[in-house]
């Protein structure tokens, strides 16, 4: 993952309906997390994302839960199950994390309002870590 | 023959042999002592020439064919260092959609990303980024990049789609290769069946508990033992091998490319084509191999009119006043 570069997109299927991509929230925070429902640590790891999304959303935060590899039906489901609101992306071909070289489940990115990537994170994060990564970026104009 | 003969033909052989570099890039041989003291023979022969006949021992053309001598001896010598002390070859192997940085040429190396009918159609490209310059497509005609021949190697590759037996996309990861969660096999390793070696690659599907390996089979290969595979004759397949968790082996098939097969509760589907890699290898500097080449030219041409300039001095003094 190479930070600074710019952040690539691609148009995947959203939960619910339609398409989405990362260019699409150009001008905010955005933090893409890599996830798939067979990852126990991704599972773990939701309701931190979820609340991470409630606290910060009003600040120009956007949390895009992007699964890797599986059906919408069953990225929907799990979403569902679990009670998450931001939005759910659902990459088939697995676009995302092979571009962004993620070496594992979960991997966030966090990129820039000018959509540049800022830095990437392996792994299973607590809210306090997630708040700490974005804190400083939400707070800059 | 004679000495000129002689120069002349080595100062050919040393332009050929340094010209190759660029041509025909990245062979161990331009490393080889061989080859590095081939190079330095001529060059001392040359030299030799260039000096015996400065002092017109050999003619005016053998005055004037030491220019051609400088410039010959130039192109060795670019090529002798480009063999001596060049970095050897490199290939860097990327997954599509990856950004590689390749120190070696101070730049970026753009992996273009696939699906299954663009890899089925050899497609993709790697592209070189350097910041404030114009990208360049790299193919498989080596192309010059300062002191480096780069251009593309295709190698087998294959898409894998993975379905559980409702038909639901499973992902797809690669736990032995640095692109985990890459649906695209780049065959990094090799299998040894009999006196023959497969490219040979594994994936796994984490929801289901599935690792599969795949052997790689040409279509030349897999003419010889196929029984009914559906798919053209003269297209390439796979041979899978899915085991559990436990490493116990629950399925074995053959895949023609694009085509689904059902084994151990997947249903997979490999679409095979070549995925490129980039080949860097060293090269003759440019400015002085080309203008080296250029000075033997004119240095020979210089040499070929002594002859006429002879004869027009020797009918000037026999012409009747």
């Amino acid at each position: 993952m190479l930070a600074g570069a710019p952040a690539v997109s691609f148009d995947v299927a959203r939960v619910g309906g339609g398409s989405d991509s990362l260019a699409a929230y150009r001008g905010k925070i955005v933090l893409m997390n890599f996830w798939a429902t067979w990852c126990p640590p991704c599972k773990e790891e939701m309701p931190a994302l979820e609340q991470l999304y409630r606290a910060d959303r009003s600040r120009g935060l956007v949390i895009l839960g992007i699964d890797q590899g599986e059906s919408a039906a069953t990225a929907g489901a799990f979403a569902r199950a679990h009670g998450v609101t931001f939005p759910i992306l659902v990459d088939e071909d697995q676009q995302y994390a092979s571009s962004y070289v993620s070496v594992g489940l979960p991997t966030s990115v966090i990129v820039s309002r000018d959509g540049h990537v800022v830095r990437g994170i392996d792994g299973a994060q607590t809210f306090a870590e997630f708040q700490a990564a974005v804190g400083p970026l939400l707070a800059a104009k | 023959m004679t000495p000129r003969a002689t120069a002349i033909l080595l100062a050919l052989v040393a332009i050929g042999l340094t010209i190759a570099q660029d041509v025909w890039p990245a062979r161990d041989w331009y490393h080889s002592w061989q080859y590095i003291t081939l190079l330095a023979l001529a060059i001392i022969v040359m030299t030799g020439y260039a000096w015996n006949a400065r002092d017109g021992s050999d003619g005016v053309a053998g005055r004037r064919l030491g220019l051609a001598m400088i410039g010959a001896i130039a192109t060795a010598v670019a090529g002798v260092l480009s063999g001596l002390i060049g970095p050897d070859t490199v290939t860097v192997v990327g997954s599509p959609g990856t950004v590689t940085p390749v120190p070696d040429l101070g730049a970026a190396a753009f992996f273009a990303g696939v699906d299954p009918a663009s890899l089925a159609r050899n497609d993709p490209v790697i592209t070189l980024r350097r910041r404030g310059a114009d990208p360049i497509d790299i193919g498989s005609q080596p192309t010059l990049d300062g002191l480096s021949v780069v251009f593309t190697q295709m190698r087998p590759a294959a898409y894998v789609v993975a379905r559980d037996e409702h038909g639901n996309r499973l992902t797809v990861t690669q736990p032995n290769n640095p692109s985990f969660l890459s649906p695209v096999l780049l065959f990094r390793q090799q299998q040894q069946i009999r006196d023959k070696t497969f490219p040979m690659d594994t994936f796994a599907t984490p929801a289901v508990n599935r690792i599969a390996r795949v052997l790689y089979f040409s279509a030349a290969d897999l003419a010889a033992f196929r029984h009914g595979l559906p798919g053209s004759r003269d297209a390439a397949g796979a041979v899978l091998s899915v085991a559990d968790n436990a490493g116990n082996t629950r399925g074995l098939t053959i895949a023609a490319s694009g085509l689904p097969v059902n084994v151990a509760g997947l249903q997979i589907t490999i679409t095979l084509g070549m995925y490129p890699v980039l080949v860097i290898a060293s090269a003759p500097q440019p400015a002085v191999m080309i203008g080296g080449i250029v000075l033997f030219v004119l240095g020979c041409v210089w040499a070929a009119f002594a002859r006429r300039d002879r004869a027009r001095a020797e009918a000037a003094v026999l012409a009747p006043q």
